[in-house]
């Protein structure tokens, strides 16, 4: 994981200075993991994949000003986080973005019409997902599938770790009681 | 969890420094509840990490964009030092000039002062510098061929979704066709039973009676 990191930094250093081929090194390491971030954000594979492109675009025009090589993870997920919270509001501009309920999230259930995951945990924690907040939502996204530190998700997100966690620690105590039934009968 | 000496979430969460997620372990250990909270944490989190992450439908254009494909001669450098045959005849025929070499000037031939001469100012080091506006130029470039991409990508997506809407339109059309056709029918059969048997007698018959 440290050797991981150092070579990241390294990719982000060349980029910075021009070297194309460090940026798509780069691109080529984080792109499925920001594209799953905001696929459950979204809950749409056309709008998480083009804001994907932009993120990358953004990242490449903006990547000099980065100044601590290290911070790079978060700054390029307050990229995307801003760039899906922009679409969202110029899909819903007369309401407010946090009331915004955002389409049914994908459950996984089907893909093109065929059935993918037919499992009965898979739909339990989409539905439990879907049931929560965006905000509480993303805040899971964030601990639980992409694993940022409190720090860091108060970076993304542009509040204080105290909201961050209050957010995190409430979606985790509904999805609890959510999933607790799914526990009780053997699923998981 | 009161109980605990930190926030048994925190410490589920590795948020806390080593010292502290000692001293909560040890709590846990003998404080049924707050096992009982974890072993909940961590049955939800195992719930929740069934959901895998999805393949990308398709790689982000920036990195298959031809811009920033190596140059040819760079591939061909990369490519020459990939081959394991071409690295060793370089290193066989380089292995021979250098025996060649050898025999035509022996050690000892050559007079000291000769030697010094013959060895040649360091070339200055060739720095490639690059500019702040080439970079600039080349970023600019490379975002303009991106965005030049993705909207060709969608206005392809658009003519496919118009294509298909301008079906269903034409379906629709048949459809409510076809059913202000059935309705009709529907409403003359309803005609012909009301008005009697009698009205189901052809024309010609009817004039003859």
């Amino acid at each position: 994981m440290i050797f991981r990191a150092v070579e990241d930094a390294d990719l982000i250093r060349r980029a910075a200075r021009g070297d194309v081929e460090g940026f798509n090194l780069l691109v080529s390491r984080w792109e499925k993991r920001v594209y799953n971030y905001l696929l459950r954000i979204t809950a749409n594979r056309e709008d998480a994949l083009d804001l994907t492109q932009d993120v990358f675009l953004k990242a490449y025009q903006n990547l000099r000003k980065l100044d601590d090589v290290s911070r790079f993870a978060p700054w390029l997920y307050r990229i995307a986080h801003n760039e899906a919270y922009s679409m969202f509001r110029k899909r819903k501009p007369e309401t407010d973005v946090d009331e915004v309920e955002p389409e049914a999230v994908e459950t996984g259930i089907t893909v093109g019409g065929n059935a993918v995951f037919p499992m009965e945990l898979n739909i339990a924690v989409a539905t439990a997902l879907d049931r929560l907040n965006p905000d509480q939502r993303e805040a899971v996204v964030l601990k639980i599938y992409q694993g940022f530190k409190f720090e860091e998700m108060s970076e993304i997100l542009g509040c204080p770790v105290s909201t961050v966690k209050s957010r995190l620690y409430t979606a985790l105590e509904l999805l609890k009681v959510e999933l607790a039934p799914m526990k009780a009968r053997g699923v998981s | 969890m009161k109980c605990s000496p930190f926030d048994v979430r925190d410490y589920f969460l590795q948020e806390l420094p080593e010292s502290e997620q000692r001293q909560v372990e040890v709590h846990v250990k003998s404080c049924q509840g707050c096992r009982e909270e974890l072993e909940q944490l961590r049955a939800t989190e195992a719930s929740l990490m069934c959901l895998r992450d999805k393949e990308i439908p398709q790689r982000i254009a920036f990195v298959s964009d031809k811009i920033f494909e190596p140059s040819p001669a760079r591939r061909w450098w990369s490519s020459f030092w990939g081959s394991t045959a071409r690295l060793g005849f370089a290193s066989a025929a380089m292995l021979s000039t250098a025996i060649v070499v050898y025999s035509f000037h022996p050690v000892g031939a050559a007079a000291p002062v000769a030697m010094t001469a013959s060895v040649a100012p360091a070339p200055a080091a060739v720095v490639q510098t690059v500019s702040d506006n080439d970079i600039q130029a080349r970023i600019d470039a490379a975002v303009a061929k991106a965005v030049a991409s993705v909207e060709t990508r969608q206005s392809v997506q658009n003519v496919a979704l118009l294509k298909k809407m301008e079906s269903v339109r034409r379906e629709m059309i048949i459809a409510s066709g076809e059913l202000e056709y059935s309705q009709k029918k529907i409403i003359a059969y309803n005609r012909r039973q009301w008005d009697g048997p009698n009205d189901m007698v052809p024309v010609s018959q009817q004039d003859a009676k």
